[in-house]
C-alpha cells in the first residue's frame, strides 16, 4: 500500500471572530472520491479552499495543522510555491460558474490562457487541445463555444467550461466545491455524471464538497461528515449511509429518508375550493418601449381545496414563482380567469377586496428579504396586527402566542432579523403570515435556502399548522422530494406551461411525462457502490 | 440592443444634452439683473436715450425665444456673436483662449489618470497598509484641499519663500495641482472596485489555475478598472473644469476660465454664453465618446 | 452620472487610518460651530474697522492673527467669516437635500412617466458641470449670501435625487414591501413604514458627504469673486482678497486657508465615523460577508 495522495492532518483555520475549522483530518487515495458533506457554516468549503492556499483575506491557517500532498507538505502560505501546484497537480471547480469565469474574455481565450500556463507553447496545439477538452466535457460544437463569452452560455455549459479548464492540466487531485448547487436539478445531474466519468477515466482523486447527501452517495467512495468545523464521522459511503453512528450523520440521513419515503396522503375531503384557475396566463411588460411582452405563464388551469396542498414543481425560469405571485395577487394576470377564495380576479383588479385580501398570504424564499432589517421581531409582528386593526395593547400577547406556535420564544421578540438563524427567520415569516388567519397560503421555495435538517423541521411545522388551521397550500419548489413529501397533488411546470399533473403518491408511476422522469432520476439515492453507479451513468 | 442602435442612442442623448445646455445658459444669462448697457452707462455716463438706442442695436429688446433661436442658429455656424466690450467675435476670443485651457486640462488629466491607476493597482495587488493609506490620503486631499488653496500655498512656498518658479505664467504648478486633485477624485472608487474584483470568484479561479499575479492584473483586474474609469469620467471632468477655472485665475493664465470670469464681471454676456457653452459642449462630447468606448469594451453590455 | 462617494460599497473603516481622528474631528467641528454661533460676542475687534496704521501687521500679541492689507483684524474676520461660510453651506446642503429628495420622491411615487420626466430632466441638467451651473446661477441671481446658497442647493441637488432613487428602487423591490402589501398595507403605509425610514439614512449620509464639498465650492466661488458681499466676509473671500497681497501679508491668507482645510477634514472624519456607527445593517452585512 502506497502513501495516500492527500493527507489532511489536524487542519485548523481561524477567522478574527474565532476558529472556523478545528482539527480536521482525513486521507484520500489516488483514484478515489471523498465527499465532504455538512450544512452551511460547517467549514467544508474553507477546508477545500485551504488545500489550494486560497483562503479569503483575514482567515489564516493555524500553525500546527498540515496538508500533505503526494508525500510532501504543501507550502500553504507561500504564494509563489503554491502557484506551481495549482492548476497543474491540484485543480479546483467552484460553485457559481457565472461568477467564476472572467466576464471580459471569451471562453477560447480563457482556455488558451490555461493551456499557455501549462507550457503548451504552440498556438495551434492549444487551439486543438481546447477543442478536445470541450468535447471531453460534453459540449457540442467546440469552435462556436470557444468564440462565446461566459454570459452567453447557460449555467450548465459554464460549469462544463470550468471543468474543462480544471482537467486541462491532468491534475492528480480535483477539488470540487459545491459544483452543482447553483444549477437546476437536471443540469446538476449531468455535471455529476460528467465528474464521475472524468474521475474514473483520468484516475484522479476527487474531493467533492456538497450539502446534498444524494449526490455524495452517488459519487463518493468515502464520506466525511462535518459539523461546526470538525469531522464528526468518516467512513465508506455504503456503510455510512446504511449505519450512521454520529447523531449529526443520523440526522442528515434521517431527514433524507423522511423526504424519500412518501407520506401517507391527507384525507382529501374537499368541502370548499379556495383556488380555481382556468387557462391563466401572465405576461411581463416589455423591457423596452416597443418590445414584445414576455409570457411567463401560459394556459395554466388548477384547483385547490381547503386543507389540501398543491405542489408546483419546476426548474428556474419555469414560471412557477410568477404563478405563485399571481395567485397571491402581487401581479396581475393577462388572460384566463382565476377565482381565489370565492372572488374572481380580473386583469384590472388583481388584489382581493376587503378583509379577503389578507386571507391569501405568501411566504417568500429568502426570509431575510421578507423581514425589514431595521425592525425588531416584535415590530415586524405588529405590522400585520396594526393593519388588521388590532389594538396596540394586545400586540404583545398575540405575538407571544403566535411565536410560541412556531417554536420561538419571548426572548426572540427584541431581536433584529440578522440576529436569528435562517430557520428562525423563516419561522417568523410563517408566524407573521398566520397572524392574518389565511385560508390560502402560497409557499414560494420556502425551504430552498435552508439546510436539510432545518428544512425538514420547517416542512413538518407547515404540515402541522395546516392540520390545525385547515388552510389550502400552494407549495412551490424545485426539489422533487420536498414537494412530494408535502403535497397531495403535484403539477410540473416547464417553460410556463403545465407539462404533467398527478397525485403525490403516484409519482413513480410509468405514465409520467419524460420531463418528470428526468427530474426524478436526478434525486434517486443508489443503494449500490459508486463504481456501478458510474456504469449506468 | 446592437452596437449601432446603442451609438445612435448615445448621440441622440448628446444632442438633447447640448440643447438643454444652450437653453440653461441662455436663460440664466438673460435673466441677469442689469445688462451691459447699465454697466456701460455707469462707467461711460450715457443718457437714457443713448441707452435705448444701444439696447435696440444689441437686440436686447426683442422677445427671448426669437433671440434664443437666432443665437442657436448662429452658434451652429460657428458664430457666437460679438463681445460687447471689445467688439471682437466671441469665437475668436474663445479660440485664442482654448489652447491654454486644453493643454492645462489634457496634461493634468493624464497625470491624474496615471497617478490614480498606479496607486489603486498597487494598493490592490499588495493589499498593504501603506498603499491603502496613500489612496485614502489622495481621496481626503482632493475633497478637503481645494485646488485654489493648494495653488495659493504653492505660490507662497515655491515662488515667494523659495523663489523657484515665476509667480505667473508657469504651467507646471497648475498641472501638477489639478492632476493630484483628479487622481484623488477617482483613486478611491477605483481602488474599491478593484479590491472587490480582486476578491471576486473569477480572480479566485484564476489563482486556482495557477496564473501569475501580473497576468491576473492585466487580464482580470484592468478590464474591470477601465469601464469604471470611463464611468467615473464625469467626476474627473467636473474636477477638471473647477480646477482649470481657479488655476487660470490664480496663475494668470489666459484660458477660457479667466475669459469667462472677466466676462462675468464685465457683464459681457455674449462672451459668457459663448465660453460656457463651448466648455459644456466639449464635456458632453467627451462623455459621449467615453460612453461609447465603455459599450465597446464591456462584452456584457452587448445584449 | 457621478456620485462623489458610494456609501453602500465603501467599507466604513477603510477611509479611517486612525480611529482617534474622528474624535479630534468632532471636537474641532463642535468648536468651530460654537464659535460661529457666539461670534458677535467674542470677536476682539470690529471685523470691518480699518486700522490704517496697522496695515499688514504680522501676528502678534495685539493682533493674534495679524492685520490684512486694509488694516482689518484677521482673527475677527475669520470668526465672523465662519458664521457666513457655515450659514451659506449648511443652507445650500439643506436646500439640495429638499430639492433633490422631494423631486425624486415626487417623481418616483407618481409612477413611471413622472419618474422618466424628472430624472430625464436631471440627467440633461447634469450635462452641465456643477461649478459652471453654480456660476451661471449666481450671475443670474446676483451676488450675496442667499443667491450663493440657492446656487449651491440647485447644483448639488442631483446627488440627493440619485441617492433617493437608488434607495427607493432597492426598497420597493424588497420582499418585505410585497409582504406588507399582502397584509393589506396601502401605498402610504409602505412609504411611511418601510421606504422612507430606510431611505432617510442614505440621504443623511449623503448630506454629510456633500457638506464639506459645499463649503469648498462656496469658497471657490468666493475666491472667484462671485460669493457674498464684502461686508459679510467668508473664508473664500478672505483668501481671494488677500491673494493679491500674498507677499506683504502671507498670514492674512494662511489663516482662512488652514481653517478651511481643518474644518473640511474634520467634517470628513466625523462623517465617515458616524456613517459607520449609525448603520444598523452593519452587523447584518458583516454576517453575510462571512457566510460561505
Amino acid at each position: 500500500m502506497t502513501a495516500p495522495l492527500l493527507k489532511v492532518d489536524n487542519l485548523c483555520i481561524s477567522a478574527p471572530s474565532g476558529p472556523i475549522v478545528q482539527g480536521v483530518g482525513f486521507t484520500l487515495e489516488r483514484g478515489r472520491t471523498l465527499a465532504l458533506i455538512g450544512e452551511s457554516g460547517s467549514g467544508k468549503s474553507m477546508t477545500a479552499l485551504s488545500i489550494l492556499g486560497l483562503l479569503p483575506p483575514g482567515l489564516s491557517h493555524a500553525t500546527e495543522g498540515g496538508v500533505i500532498f503526494a508525500g510532501e507538505a504543501l507550502p500553504l502560505g507561500e504564494e509563489r510555491r503554491m502557484r506551481t501546484i495549482r492548476g497543474k497537480r491540484i485543480a479546483m471547480v467552484f460553485q457559481d460558474p457565472m461568477a467564476c469565469l472572467n466576464p471580459f474574455s471569451s471562453v477560447g481565450s480563457q482556455l488558451d490562457e490555461t493551456l499557455r500556463r501549462l507550457n503548451v507553447t504552440a498556438r495551434e496545439v492549444r487551439r486543438e487541445r481546447s477543442q478536445r477538452l470541450l468535447t471531453e466535457v460534453g459540449l457540442p460544437d467546440p469552435p462556436t463555444i470557444l468564440r462565446r463569452y461566459p454570459h452567453e452560455l447557460s449555467g450548465g455549459q459554464q460549469q462544463r467550461v470550468m471543468i474543462a479548464m480544471a482537467i486541462a492540466g491532468e491534475p492528480e487531485l480535483l477539488v470540487a466545491d459545491e459544483p452543482t448547487s447553483a444549477l437546476d436539478a437536471s443540469v446538476a445531474d449531468g455535471i455529476v455524471r460528467l465528474l464521475a466519468d472524468l474521475q474514473r477515466r483520468h484516475r484522479m482523486a476527487m474531493l467533492f464538497i456538497t450539502h446534498d447527501l444524494a449526490i455524495a452517495a452517488r459519487l463518493a467512495h468515502d464520506i466525511a461528515v462535518m459539523q461546526r468545523g470538525k469531522v464528526v464521522e468518516i467512513g465508506a459511503a455504503q456503510v455510512l449511509m446504511s449505519a450512521p453512528r454520529h447523531p449529526c450523520s443520523t440526522r442528515l440521513i434521517g431527514a433524507r429518508r423522511m423526504l424519500g419515503a412518501p407520506r401517507s396522503p391527507a384525507p382529501t375531503t374537499i368541502e370548499s375550493r379556495v383556488l380555481v384557475a382556468n387557462g391563466v396566463s401572465v405576461d411581463y411588460a416589455p423591457r423596452r418601449l416597443f418590445g414584445r411582452p414576455f409570457r411567463a405563464v401560459e394556459d395554466v388551469s388548477l384547483t385547490l381545496g381547503a386543507g389540501n396542498t398543491l405542489g408546483i414543481l419546476g426548474e428556474s425560469g419555469s414560471g412557477k414563482s410568477t404563478l405563485g405571485a399571481a395567485i397571491a395577487g402581487l401581479i396581475g394576470i393577462s388572460g384566463g380567469c382565476m377565482t381565489v377564495l370565492g372572488q374572481e380576479r380580473t386583469q384590472r383588479l388583481h388584489t382581493l377586496q376587503g378583509s379577503r385580501r389578507r386571507e391569501c398570504q405568501l411566504i417568500f424564499q429568502n426570509p431575510y428579504g421578507a423581514l425589514n432589517p431595521r425592525l425588531t421581531i416584535a415590530q415586524l409582528m405588529a405590522e400585520p396586527l396594526a393593519l388588521m386593526g388590532v389594538a396596540a395593547a394586545q400586540h404583545t400577547e398575540r405575538t407571544t402566542v403566535a411565536l410560541a406556535e412556531v417554536g420561538l420564544e419571548r426572548q426572540h421578540m427584541m431581536r433584529y432579523p440578522h440576529q436569528l438563524s435562517g430557520g428562525q427567520r423563516q419561522r417568523v415569516s410563517i408566524s407573521r403570515a398566520l397572524l392574518c388567519r389565511p385560508r390560502l397560503l402560497v409557499c414560494d421555495e420556502v425551504v430552498s435556502a435552508l439546510d436539510t435538517t432545518v428544512k425538514v423541521q420547517i416542512l413538518k411545522l407547515l404540515k402541522r399548522l395546516q392540520e390545525a388551521y385547515g388552510f389550502g397550500m400552494v407549495f412551490i419548489g424545485h426539489d422533487i422530494e420536498v414537494v412530494r413529501w408535502i403535497s397531495d397533488e403535484i403539477i410540473v411546470m416547464h417553460k410556463g406551461r403545465i407539462t404533467d399533473r398527478f397525485a403525490a403518491a403516484e409519482m413513480e408511476a410509468d405514465e409520467r411525462d419524460t420531463w418528470t422522469k428526468r427530474l426524478l432520476a436526478c434525486t434517486r439515492v443508489p443503494s449500490h457502490s459508486p463504481s456501478t453507479a458510474h456504469a449506468c451513468g | 440592443m446592437n452596437l449601432l442602435q446603442d451609438i445612435a442612442f448615445q448621440l441622440a442623448r448628446a444632442l438633447m444634452q447640448a440643447f438643454a445646455i444652450m437653453v440653461i445658459v441662455f436663460l440664466l444669462v438673460r435673466v441677469t439683473p442689469g445688462d451691459v448697457v447699465d454697466v456701460l452707462a455707469i462707467e461711460g455716463d450715457l443718457t437714457a436715450e443713448q441707452q435705448e438706442v444701444m439696447r435696440e442695436e444689441l437686440g436686447l429688446d426683442r422677445p427671448l425665444v426669437t433671440e434664443f433661436f437666432n443665437w442657436v442658429r448662429q452658434a451652429a455656424t460657428g458664430d457666437l456673436g460679438q463681445s460687447l466690450r471689445y467688439g471682437r467675435p466671441v469665437a475668436d476670443m474663445v479660440g485664442n483662449a482654448l489652447p491654454t485651457t486644453l493643454t492645462l486640462a489634457a496634461s493634468s488629466f493624464i497625470i491624474g489618470l496615471v497617478l490614480a491607476f498606479s496607486t489603486a493597482l498597487t494598493a490592490t495587488m499588495t493589499q498593504g497598509r501603506f498603499t491603502t493609506s496613500l489612496v485614502n490620503l489622495l481621496n481626503i486631499w482632493s475633497i478637503a484641499f481645494p485646488t485654489f488653496c493648494v495653488g495659493v500655498a504653492a505660490i507662497l512656498v515655491f515662488s515667494i519663500w523659495l523663489g523657484w518658479l515665476p509667480v505667473l505664467g508657469a504651467m507646471i504648478a497648475p498641472v501638477v495641482i489639478i492632476g493630484i486633485d483628479n487622481a484623488g477624485q477617482i483613486a478611491k472608487p477605483l481602488f474599491e472596485e478593484l479590491r472587490e474584483a480582486a476578491n471576486s470568484a473569477h480572480v479566485r479561479t484564476a489563482r486556482a489555475k495557477g496564473l501569475h499575479p501580473v497576468r491576473i492584473a492585466i487580464a482580470y483586474l484592468l478590464p474591470t478598472a477601465i469601464p469604471i474609469a470611463l464611468a467615473l469620467s464625469g467626476l474627473i471632468l467636473a474636477g477638471l473644469v473647477a480646477g482649470t477655472l481657479t488655476m487660470e485665475v490664480l496663475f494668470g493664465l489666459s484660458g477660457i476660465g479667466s475669459l469667462t470670469l472677466q466676462a462675468i464681471h464685465g457683464r459681457d454676456y455674449p462672451v459668457v454664453q459663448g465660453a460656457v457653452v463651448v466648455i459644456a459642449l466639449g464635456i458632453v462630447a467627451i462623455n459621449t465618446v467615453m460612453d461609447i468606448l465603455h459599450r465597446l469594451i464591456d462584452p456584457r453590455l452587448a445584449r | 452620472m457621478s456620485l462623489p462617494v458610494h456609501p453602500d460599497t465603501a467599507p466604513a473603516h477603510a477611509r479611517l487610518p486612525f480611529p482617534s481622528g474622528a474624535s479630534v474631528g468632532a471636537v474641532l467641528v463642535t468648536a468651530i460651530l460654537v464659535i460661529a454661533l457666539i461670534a458677535p460676542w467674542v470677536v476682539p475687534y470690529d471685523p470691518l474697522y480699518q486700522n490704517l496704521l496697522a496695515i499688514n501687521t504680522p501676528p502678534g500679541p495685539e493682533y493674534w492673527l495679524g492685520v490684512d492689507h486694509l488694516g482689518r483684524d484677521v482673527l475677527s474676520r475669520l470668526i465672523m467669516g465662519s458664521r457666513t461660510t457655515l450659514a451659506i453651506s449648511v443652507g445650500g446642503v439643506t436646500l439640495a437635500f429638499f430639492i433633490g429628495g422631494c423631486l425624486a420622491l415626487l417623481g418616483l411615487a407618481l409612477g413611471r412617466v413622472s419618474e422618466r420626466l424628472v430624472f430625464g430632466g436631471i440627467d440633461l441638467a447634469r450635462a452641465m458641470p456643477d461649478i459652471l451651473l453654480a456660476l451661471l446661477l449666481i450671475v443670474a441671481l446676483g451676488s450675496g449670501a442667499v443667491p450663493v446658497a440657492i446656487a449651491l442647493g440647485v447644483s448639488f441637488s442631483p446627488f440627493f435625487a440619485y441617492v433617493a432613487r437608488t434607495a427607493y428602487k432597492r426598497e420597493m423591490a424588497q420582499d418585505y414591501v410585497r409582504a406588507a402589501r399582502l397584509f393589506g398595507g396601502g401605498r402610504l403605509h409602505v412609504l411611511l413604514r418601510h421606504v422612507l425610514p430606510n431611505i432617510a439614512g442614505g440621504l443623511v449620509t449623503q448630506a454629510a458627504i456633500i457638506l464639506p464639498r459645499c463649503i469648498v465650492t462656496e469658497s471657490v466661488l468666493s475666491f472667484l469673486g462671485l460669493g457674498s458681499s464684502p461686508d459679510a466676509p467668508t473664508w473664500g473671500r478672505m483668501i481671494s482678497d488677500a491673494s493679491r497681497f500674498i507677499e506683504q501679508a502671507p498670514h492674512a491668507i494662511l489663516a482662512p486657508m488652514l481653517t478651511l482645510v481643518l474644518l473640511t477634514v474634520s467634517l470628513l472624519l466625523v462623517g465617515d465615523y458616524s456613517r459607520a456607527r449609525l448603520d444598523p445593517l452593519r452587523g447584518a452585512r458583516n454576517r453575510q460577508g462571512v457566510m460561505p
